[in-house]
């Protein structure tokens, strides 16, 4: 039975809870914070690498610049020795004082130099300087006595001077200006060094950010399928749901539109066959007693009178109601003259006069279509007494190729059937509906109304 | 005195009862048989051959007018009264088509079945007063209504004459015997009277001559 699945399935139909929307807000986020990581990390990229170029440019420029000065300084010392050398060379006094101006020149351009060299603060470069820088004022103040020293015997003590003193201490030069180039060299292979490390350092938190980044994508991405995957069943699930339930419902109505008219004709059976014709046989048995009783007891006679009339009226009363229930011309006479009867009987009881053209009507049909088409227009009647005003009224049935078409016209003042729509349309419809056909209602508002059923001809109707 | 055999016809055995009892007591009718649906009616009437049929509309299998057809059909002397609960032109209509030449309402059975049944046997109509009411009632109002003349104004005397006997159910050669006119006379005023009326039947002759009280 589909009322019991129907009612094991109300537990699944309980109020169904809407999808959280803290899943949706959580997406959002984790997203969000995803590509600013990737944002963020590229700039920051970016940042540290022209830093690094900036860096790796400084080290370079500032070997340059060493490099430049210690081969100025070189120079300048060589320039320098070979002054002295001139100037113990030669003997004429009067050229004494241009020589020495000249060698005081070379002195100050040469601390000049030492000034100029551009000086980190670190020991190791201080110690190497002012080693050179050492061995520059010795060989100073050695000069400093040769030139004390008169022309004459400065020549005679040149030879020596030079071999004993000034060769090892250019030599010496030589060595400590050696040094401070290796060290140069070497500072700029430590700041390669740093370059590489931190270059390194750099390619792996941008790896590490990479693959962070791409394992939450990774996990978002799973976890958005999982989520849209449960999603897509529970629609599937609801639409399955929904579908059946619609089927039951339909079902549902059609058993309940088709036991509304069986229990109508069970009851109206019973009324008919069984208090009708009680009462039918009762007035019978008064009216022949009246007869017989005539003139003898005109007080009995009275009474039975009373009782007759009674009896006929609870007699036309049931009549009326076992005919509301089921007319019993659709048994008797067809369709055709319940539909005509029941034309009349609106005409009788309402201000509408309605007439009735069903002639082509075959009269084989299945009763069930009988008493929907009955049921049909008289639900339209009633809507037409009941609401329209109109005046005329007018019921075709007219039988075509293919189907048959049941048409309730009036002249009232209409509606409009796209807001109103009550029980009786729904009730019409149901019925069309149980015989596979379909149902029109066009109306406008003071231009009457049309109702149209197109029912198939039935399988078993005459063809 | 000639008895006059009747056969009754319903499924209610307490009606049926009654209308026995109703029949038994009039010295000239003889209740010949009881059928309890229209299937055993006919085949009860080809055995009897009764004068008159005493049909209820309503009965199962085979009801009283489709009964009705089938024995005015096999046996043309044989008259039908009609019972019924209805007094709705459609029945009464229907019942005077299949043949029948009395219509009586159930709850006024018992007063007019003696005289319907006799009005029957000698080929005449009758009608409950009952129905005759409702019928004028119908007709009045749909007069009233669509703002339409009654047609009847429009016959001659000569007309009203005819359309009378044409209801009680005379033929036109007794007509034309009975108002000393040729048959063709007899027949062209018929013809007019029924256009001038819009009938198209003698069936729709006689409900429109019971709503008219022109007969009952």
């Amino acid at each position: 039975m589909a009322t019991l699945s129907m009612s094991t399935d109300t537990g699944a139909l309980r109020e169904p809870t809407p999808p959280s929307s803290k899943l949706r807000w959580l997406f959002l986020w984790v997203s969000v914070l995803l590509l600013a990581l990737l944002l963020v990390s590229r700039v920051l990229a970016v940042r540290f690498l022209s830093e690094m170029h900036t860096q790796e440019l400084a080290a370079t420029r500032a070997l340059a610049e060493r490099t430049r000065a210690l081969s100025g300084l070189c120079l300048s010392m060589q320039s320098y020795d070979q002054a002295v050398q001139q100037f113990v060379a030669q003997t004429a006094a009067d050229r004494d004082a241009e020589a020495r101006r000249r060698l005081d020149q070379l002195t100050l351009e040469i601390d000049a130099d030492f000034e100029r060299y551009p000086i980190v603060r670190d020991s190791e470069e201080d110690a190497l300087l002012n080693g050179m820088r050492g061995v520059f004022s010795q060989q100073r103040t050695f000069y400093i006595t040769i030139l004390a020293a008169r022309p004459a015997e400065r020549k005679r003590q040149a030879e020596s001077m030079l071999a004993g003193h000034v060769v090892p201490i250019q030599k010496q030069i030589l060595d400590w200006s050696g040094k401070l180039q290796v060290w140069n060299i070497e500072r700029l292979q430590q700041a390669d060094r740093g370059l590489v490390t931190q270059f390194a350092n750099l390619q792996g938190s941008l790896s590490r950010v990479l693959a962070i980044g791409f394992g939450s994508g990774l996990l978002l991405v799973l976890g958005g399928m999982a989520y849209i995957v449960r999603l897509d069943r529970q629609t599937r699930a609801r639409y399955v749901e929904l579908a059946r339930s619609r089927h039951a419902l339909q079902q549902l109505s059609a058993r309940l539109v088709d036991a509304q008219e069986s229990e109508r004709r069970a009851i109206s059976r019973e009324l008919h066959d069984e208090v009708g014709q009680a009462l039918g046989a009762l007035l019978v048995d008064i009216g022949r007693l009246s007869t017989t009783l005539s003139g003898d007891h005109p007080e009995v006679k009275a009474q039975l009178d009373n009782l007759k009339s009674v009896a006929e009226r609870t007699f036309q009363t049931v009549r009326n109601i076992a005919l509301l229930l089921r007319p019993s011309m659709l048994d008797d006479l067809g369709l055709a003259a319940a539909l005509e009867w029941q034309g009349r009987e609106v005409s009788r009881r309402s201000e509408i006069e309605v007439s009735v053209e069903s002639e082509s009507v075959p009269e084989s049909l299945p009763d069930e279509y009988k008493i929907y088409i009955y049921r049909l227009v008289q639900e339209a009647l009633n809507n037409a007494v009941r609401h329209s005003g109109a005046r005329n009224a007018k019921v075709v049935v007219e039988r075509l190729a293919r189907s048959i078409v049941v048409r309730v016209t009036d002249d009232g003042r209409g509606f409009d059937p796209g807001r109103s729509r009550g029980m009786g349309i729904l009730g019409m419809e149901e019925r069309v509906k149980r015989l596979g056909g379909t149902l029109r209602v066009e109306s406008q508002p003071g231009k009457g109304a049309i109702v149209t059923a197109d029912l198939p001809i039935p399988a078993g109707g005459d063809a | 005195m000639k008895q006059t055999s009747v056969l009754l016809a319903d499924d209610h055995t307490l009606i049926r009862a009654g209308l026995r009892m109703v029949v038994d007591a009039q010295p000239d009718l003889t209740v010949v048989g009881e059928a309890s649906d229209g299937r055993e009616a006919v085949a009860m009437a080809g055995k009897l051959k009764p004068d008159v049929v005493v049909m209820d509309i309503g009965m199962p299998s085979l009801n009283g007018i489709e009964a009705s057809r089938q024995i005015r059909a096999a046996l043309p002397d044989t008259q039908v009264v009609m019972l019924s609960m209805h007094s709705d032109e459609g029945y009464v209509l229907r019942a005077l088509k299949a043949g029948a030449k009395a219509y009586l309402l159930k709850d006024s059975a018992e007063a007019d079945l003696a005289r319907a049944i006799r009005a029957a046997t000698a080929g005449k109509s009758f009608f409950s007063p009952a129905v005759g009411q409702v019928l004028l009632q119908d007709y009045m109002r749909r007069l009233q209504r669509t703002g339409g003349e009654d047609s009847y104004e429009l016959l001659t005397p000569r007309e009203r004459e005819i359309l009378q006997l044409v209801a009680e159910g005379k033929s036109s050669k007794e007509i034309a015997n009975l108002l000393n006119l040729s048959v063709y006379t007899v027949e062209t005023h018929r013809a007019k009277l029924m256009q001038k009326l819009n009938l198209r039947s003698v069936p729709e002759v006689i409900l429109y001559a019971v709503r008219k009280g022109i007969i009952s």
